[in-house]
């Protein structure tokens, strides 16, 4: 397999400055909401199994919480690192500074404005009712603004590199900001009623089929193909060797764009909308498939030639591990997508499961990996405490284990009570007793989510003290070996 | 350890003895399979055939009575998903061996794979209570023990450095993950077909 461009896209030529502070404060921030995002979901996971800790107070109300979590961890967390690690590697693959930094900086302030207004907002119960787009109408405009700004700031600087060929991660990352703008400005058209009160322009069954065209394609080409941006620059630059197969990267690319667009109709199997929307969904999420696992490949093959790194790399382990559940991930995707597994995965904890396999184990470890690699790089001292991130690898990877495996068994179990008939044919158990059913297993989910937060939390102090310099004697050592293979 | 036969106990309890005598000796796939492989494998369908019988699975709510033809079904497809998983994580296991320069003999990497997999078919006697919520509390830390072991393992009965067996291992969990949860699909695509444990008209 050829070895192209890949990381040796990035020369040794250097420009006078690259903007590095704008993507520190994007990873601060991102650690940050990170920690409020997965809080608000180990609350809401807590209040599952003892419903009496909403202490009747309404924002803290299961259905607020579980906004704030989703709207937190996705556009807080997740989006925050894809800016901060686009604006890193774009001027590193264009070999100029950021185009615009003072828009760059409109870009930082309005986001996190926007994620601490709109993350208020939503525990005062102004919802749009609309899933993973819930924030109300002006923060929708705001949205659409901030968001058009990042497109200005990242296309001007790849406009002005300084080499011919654009890098792989950029097409991702570039796909990412033109494809949200559109679903975005679509799904969130709306007659405003008042500040805090607007309706959707489109009407019932119609509404379903735009807002998981949207919800289904924020999954793919935000916390798909921007991360697999990340991926690709990232990867190549820890493991110190090229993508296995540029060319593959390139035609998994486009195989990507071209057949998720369709696939969002497979979250309305067996509803209101036409028979053949909902096959050609089913249809489109099975041929997903070769595309995504093309990457997986790519991403297995560059890193199995980097064994010796991963003695002195803690940061490798999670993108490793990343890689398995991104593998899980795709492949239960698609499956889920198939019309009689979906009878019975749908509305249970599995797909809720199915999700977090995604956010956990995919999207959460190569984030954790990359700032294992970015925050040291940007603070210009080794990591503090490999040991400690060691610990989070662990942490880690159990609970995500735990949070998985808790909610295969739910909702398996869950399908097969709602399916259960009696002799009348009526339904046999009622919601009191399948949620008494579900309890043990949102206990265990809860668990796992714990330990997934207080890996995060060990991450955030571990970097905290790479950043400011605070280091132990103890874990002193094996910083310094960490140091030297980098 | 010395040259007397491996049992259970010495997989259970001490398996990084068994992983260096296994690394050392190139053990044959048909002495895995038949001195030890088989018998293991046996058990969780035996365990499960037995618990549904005098038990009916609990799934948080009154028992779910199949039956005994139900049952029997359910066992023997059960007992053959396990050798047909046992075999191809093997295969796909020295299907990987070349990139992660591993060993290329397929006795070990049987061997591997019946040692990680030996905790939960040991702890597969909890199937003879077959309450979903007990099987999943008592199986997740046995699981999380087998997938230590193969961590630990790998790299020595397929001689391999430590960091490529980190990869391999990782690149097997991946199969394992997919080929769990295909199965998971397959299942549910027979019960929404009406074969199996649903109830009632």
């Amino acid at each position: 397999m050829e070895d192209t461009a890949g990381a040796a896209t990035e020369a040794q030529a250097r420009p006078a400055r690259y903007d590095d502070r704008i993507v520190t404060l994007f990873t601060a921030c991102a650690v940050a909401w990170a920690i409020v995002g997965m809080s608000a979901g180990v609350y809401a996971a807590a209040e599952l199994v003892w419903p009496g800790l909403n202490l009747d107070l309404p924002w803290l109300s299961f259905g607020r919480l579980r906004t704030l979590h989703t709207t937190a961890v996705i556009f807080g967390f997740g989006v925050s690192a894809l800016i901060a690690t686009s604006f890193y590697s774009v001027q590193r693959t264009s070999h100029v500074g950021l185009f615009a930094p003072r828009l760059a900086w409109f870009v930082f302030y309005g986001w996190q404005a926007i994620m601490v207004l709109g993350g208020l907002s939503l525990l005062a119960g102004v919802n749009a009712s609309k899933e993973y787009a819930e924030l109300e109408w002006p923060f929708d405009v705001a949205i659409a603004v901030v968001w058009v700004a990042y497109g200005v700031v990242f296309f001007g600087t790849i406009a002005r590199r300084k080499m011919a060929p654009i890098y792989i991660s950029n097409w991702f990352y570039g796909a990412l900001i033109i494809v949200v703008t559109m679903l975005h400005v679509v799904n969130s058209l709306a007659l405003p009623a008042t500040l805090t009160k607007s309706y959707s322009l489109y009407p019932g069954a119609q509404d379903a089929i735009v807002q998981w065209w949207y919800g289904h394609n924020a999954v793919g080409f935000l916390l798909t193909g921007g991360f697999l941006g990340m991926l690709y620059y990232f990867l190549p630059k820890q493991a110190e060797r090229p993508i296995w197969s540029y060319r593959l990267s390139i035609v998994a690319f486009w195989a990507f764009v071209y057949s998720y667009i369709w696939a969002g109709p497979h979250h309305l199997h067996y509803n209101a909308v036409p028979e053949w929307v909902q096959s050609l969904a089913m249809v489109m999420s099975l041929i997903l498939l070769a595309p995504s696992w093309a990457t997986m490949i790519n991403g297995i093959m560059t890193v199995s030639g980097a064994w010796r790194r991963l003695r002195t790399d803690p940061a490798l382990k999670f993108i490793v591990l990343s890689l398995a559940f991104y593998g899980l991930a795709t492949f239960e995707g698609p499956m889920m997508a198939i019309r009689s597994v979906n009878v019975m995965s749908h509305f249970t904890e599995w797909t809720v499961g199915h999700v977090h396999s995604g956010a956990l184990g995919w999207n959460a470890l190569i984030t954790f990996g990359t700032f294992y690699y970015l925050v040291p790089k940007l603070a210009g001292r080794p990591l503090a405490s490999p040991r400690l991130a060691n610990v989070h690898f662990w942490l880690a990877l159990t609970g995500v284990m735990l949070y998985v495996l808790a909610m295969w068994g739910a909702g398996v179990t869950q399908s097969l009570l709602w399916l259960s008939l009696d002799e009348l044919g009526e339904v046999q158990y009622g919601f009191n007793e399948v949620m008494a059913a579900m309890a043990p297993y949102y206990g265990l989910r809860l668990l796992g989510g714990l330990l997934f937060l207080g890996g995060a939390v060990l991450m955030a102090v571990n970097l905290w003290r790479t950043f400011t310099g605070v280091e132990r004697a103890a874990d002193a050592a094996p910083a310094a070996l960490a140091l030297e293979t980098r | 350890m010395t040259a007397a036969r491996i049992t259970l106990l010495h997989v259970l309890l001490t398996p990084s003895a068994v992983f260096a005598r296994w690394r050392d000796e190139t053990p044959s796939a048909a002495r895995i399979f038949f001195g030890m492989a088989l018998w293991l494998l046996l058990c969780p369908p035996l365990f499960a055939y037995i618990g549904t019988s005098a038990f009916g699975w609990h799934l948080g709510v009154e028992p779910i009575e199949l039956t005994r033809r139900a049952m029997l079904g359910i066992s023997v497809a059960y007992f053959a998903l396990l050798v047909f998983g046992l075999f191809s994580t093997a295969f796909i296991s020295r299907w990987m061996a070349g990139t992660y320069g591993a060993k290329q003999a397929f006795g070990p990497h049987l061997a591997l794979i019946t040692i990680v997999g030996a905790p939960l078919a040991v702890g597969s006697i909890v199937h003879m209570y077959p309450h979903a919520f007990l099987n999943v509390v008592v199986l997740v830390p046995v699981l999380i023990w087998s997938m230590y072991l193969l961590y630990r393992g790998l790299p020595v009965v397929l001689e391999t450095d430590q960091g490529r067996g980190m990869l391999m291992a990782s690149a097997l969990i991946a199969y394992l993950l997919v080929a769990w949860v295909g199965l998971l699909g397959v299942t549910v695509v027979l019960w929404s077909r009406g074969i199996g444990p649903m109830t009632g008209a």
